[in-house]
């Protein structure tokens, strides 16, 4: 059947636009969730040292089984990067952290509390932490044989994260939406695949229209708090659709048409789930005290009591173990709805225009190192 | 065996595709399987893959994606026929020589075992031992100057305004250097004041200073009561409890929050397993600088009892609530009964006159804040 002439894409001059095409996602839940669980398990005997292998194997899931125009993405990182990043980045965080620690109390004996501030340097770094962390993943996403990549300097990145961050500040969150504007922008334009440059052609203004007035309704979901999910998730569903608008790589566009209330579903299920697991570990709980009393014998005021170091011990035990049993089972409600679940009905609602751009691309860019996911991982922004 | 389909193009139901690596070009190619994979493309070039240099790569179920290590890193082979797929399978005899094996797994496990079993011994055994060496080494400005940084903020807390009337002022520092004298510690090693609040507590901070709030000196009712507490306050001075305990809480807590990877030390695990080591530190510490209130006190001829009264009357009984395993001072109770047990009848001369202790007493002015 070879003979079946298909005419390669990109031999002749580019040909009249072609419908736009879609993004599939062909990954099954239950592979997925079983990944997961082991991951999770596995991650709780190791004391968590696992997490950088099973963030892998999440990635490599959800990346090889999302198809665009018939390919699927592929994730080339692994576990043992991560691990390498990590321990890099410690030995520069503990210095940083040392030197904190002396600058802190040359700034207290000055003023109390005066150190305060310097928390925020710790946060410019998790900015630079998370541009890189970016960069990292991004070299590892190759469709077609070909990878992305990325320039720009994340310190650049860090500082319009900062200053853009105190206007939010400042106008208590109402600039927000030129600030993901233009933070997306500088993380688009410095993106590009093989030879074609990302843009980001989203607007701060039709972000705003498009959400103002959960903004004003925010208070309201202080005040009546099973309204706060819904806010959300109807934020959540508009941001999310305004930044897949606004994508460009090259000539190739994408755009999406994700309702507005897609997201509720997953994150009630969610919150049921959350709560389903307190009723469990509340009821676990009790029934633990009672049995040690019970077995013990003695009464609850004694067990609980002084002196009684040694017999609290098997309470605590218990609780810890309880712990950890939910922990495990919050850890894989997460990841199944909030990564999984919430991938695939975004990726069913995006259109990709204009494919044909992107039909003969010449590969370049250099693999970035793994250092910016370590430290967004020592310093607790790892995104994805 | 290789030689059975030798010559023959494998024929394919659906298209194979190959991407080179350089460009994203989709090429579709047919195979001949030989002794090496050839990938031929119309008018093209054939390119060889040996069967030992070819890898999996990931793939959605119903596609073989391909790779060699001899190509460049990122060129695909995508066999989407099943058929040839397992032809291809069965040829390649180190498809899957790179993934992660149980064996792997096992590895990733054990050491992290082992580094965790590293960092829990370090946190039990080693961090105490270097708190205990490092802390009477750290130089005195050092210290002074951690304590300067932790008065600027107690006095933010408490207000800016130490008491200071004159007579009870005289009579706070008769008390404070007598209970200096017979600690053993050098003039310039303690400054002491007394701050107006309601709260009832006594601390010392880093560089000898030691600060009695003025809800303590209220519910003291004899001079005793209060130069027991003073005199456990200096214990800690004494054994540099505060440098022992900077040095043992920065440590756990970055150790702690390595395991469990979050080197700032934020989230809940963390937070219990160092409230269970730290407390039992400080219950040591609290009960050593108690030895020594009382070693003080018996040196001054006077009965460590009433401040253990003092402090029960304070805190009333404390056991029975809570897990005692978390409390980072031993219970008031026992340390009522540990002071009972060793009150001996004065033999010395009375810490402050009547008139003095009335003077301080009323240090902070007669007006109750």
């Amino acid at each position: 059947m070879n003979d079946m002439q298909w005419a390669p894409i990109g031999s002749e001059p580019v040909p009249p636009p072609l419908p736009p095409t879609r993004v599939d996602f062909a990954g099954d839940r239950s592979v997925f969730r079983k990944m997961v669980t082991k991951g999770a398990m596995l991650e709780l005997v190791t004391f968590g040292f696992y997490r950088f292998w099973l963030v892998t194997d999440i990635r490599r899931h959800l990346w090889s089984n999302t198809s665009i125009d018939g390919d699927a993405a592929e994730y080339t990182g692994r576990g043992k990067e991560l691990l390498i990043g990590f321990l890099f980045a410690l030995a520069i965080l503990v210095p940083i952290y040392l030197a904190y620690f002396l600058i802190g109390i040359e700034f207290e004996r000055w003023q109390g509390f005066a150190s305060t501030p310097l928390f925020i340097s710790f946060y410019a770094f998790g900015q630079f932490a998370i541009f890189r962390a970016r960069r990292y993943r991004l070299t590892r996403t190759v469709w077609r044989g070909v990878r992305f990549w990325m320039d720009g300097s994340g310190w650049a990145y860090s500082f319009r994260a900062m200053a853009w961050g105190l206007l939010v500040f400042l106008t208590l969150g109402l600039a927000l939406p030129w600030r993901e504007a233009s933070l997306e922008r500088y993380k688009m334009q410095h993106t590009h695949y093989g030879d074609l440059s990302g843009d980001f052609e989203g607007d701060g203004w039709t972000f705003f229209k498009r959400g103002w007035w959960l903004w004003l309704l925010s208070p309201i979901a202080m005040v009546i708090f099973p309204l706060a999910p819904f806010f959300y998730a109807e934020f959540k569903a508009r941001e999310w659709r305004w930044w897949l608008d606004g994508i460009r790589i090259g000539g190739v566009s994408l755009s999406s048409e994700l309702p507005h209330d897609a997201f509720y579903g997953l994150y009630w299920k969610v919150i049921g789930w959350w709560m389903l697991l307190s009723i469990i570990f509340a009821a676990y709980l009790g029934g633990a005290t009672m049995l040690v009393v019970k077995l013990s014998g003695l009464p609850v005021e004694q067990v609980f009591g002084p002196d009684n170091t040694a017999k609290s011990i098997p309470m605590l035990v218990m609780m810890v173990i309880g712990y950890f049993a939910v922990a495990l089972a919050v850890n894989i409600i997460m990841r199944v709805y909030l990564q999984r679940d919430l991938w695939a009905k975004v990726l069913e609602t995006v259109e990709v225009h204009n494919i044909g751009a992107a039909a003969d691309v010449r590969g370049s860019g250099e693999l970035a190192s793994a250092l910016g996911e370590g430290f967004a991982d020592g310093l607790d922004v790892a995104g994805f | 065996m290789s030689e059975l389909s030798t010559e023959a193009p494998a024929q394919s139901a659906k298209p194979t595709i190959f991407f080179d690596g350089v460009s994203s070009r989709r090429r579709q190619v047919t195979l001949t399987l030989g002794d090496a994979i050839e990938i031929v493309e119309e008018g093209g070039s054939p390119v060889r893959w040996a069967y030992a240099d070819i890898r999996r790569a990931d793939s959605p179920a119903g596609i073989l994606r391909l790779a060699a290590t001899s190509a460049p890193p990122l060129a695909r082979l995508e066999i989407r026929d099943a058929a040839l797929a397992a032809d291809v399978t069965v040829r390649c005899m180190r498809l899957d020589e790179h993934q992660t094996t149980r064996r792997g797994v096992a590895k990733i496990v054990g050491w992290s075992v082992a580094a965790a079993v590293s960092i829990v011994c370090v946190v039990l055994f080693g961090v105490p031992l270097a708190a205990d060496r490092l802390a009477p080494l750290v130089p005195k400005p050092i210290e002074r100057r951690i304590g300067d940084a932790s008065e600027v903020q107690v006095k933010t807390i408490f207000g800016r305004r130490t008491c200071e009337d004159p007579a009870g002022k005289a009579a706070f520092t008769k008390l404070v250097n007598r209970l200096r004298d017979a600690a053993g510690l050098d003039d310039d090693a303690m400054t002491a004041g007394v701050l107006p609040t309601s709260v009832p507590n006594a601390f010392a901070l880093p560089g000898g200073k030691v600060f009695l709030l003025q809800g303590l000196l209220d519910k003291a009712e004899s001079p005793d009561e209060l130069a027991g507490i003073l005199a456990h306050e200096l214990g800690h001075l004494k054994h540099h409890d505060n440098m022992r305990g900077l040095i043992y809480n920065g440590g756990t807590s970055f150790l702690i929050g390595l395991l469990f990877g979050d080197v700032t030390g934020s989230s809940a695990v963390i937070f219990a397993s160092r409230s269970v080591v730290e407390a039992s530190y400080s219950r040591e510490a609290e009960t050593a600088a108690d030895t020594f209130a009382i070693e003080i006190m018996h040196a001054l001829g006077r009965s460590p009892k009433p401040s253990a009264e003092l402090m029960f009357r304070i805190t009333g009984k404390e056991g029975g609530s809570g897990f005692t395993i978390l409390a980072s001072h031993p219970l008031t109770e026992d340390r009522l009964a540990r002071m009972t047990r060793e009150d001996r009848p004065a033999s010395g001369p009375p810490l402050l006159t009547d008139t003095e202790w009335q003077a301080l007493k009323g240090i902070c002015g007669s007006g109750k804040i």
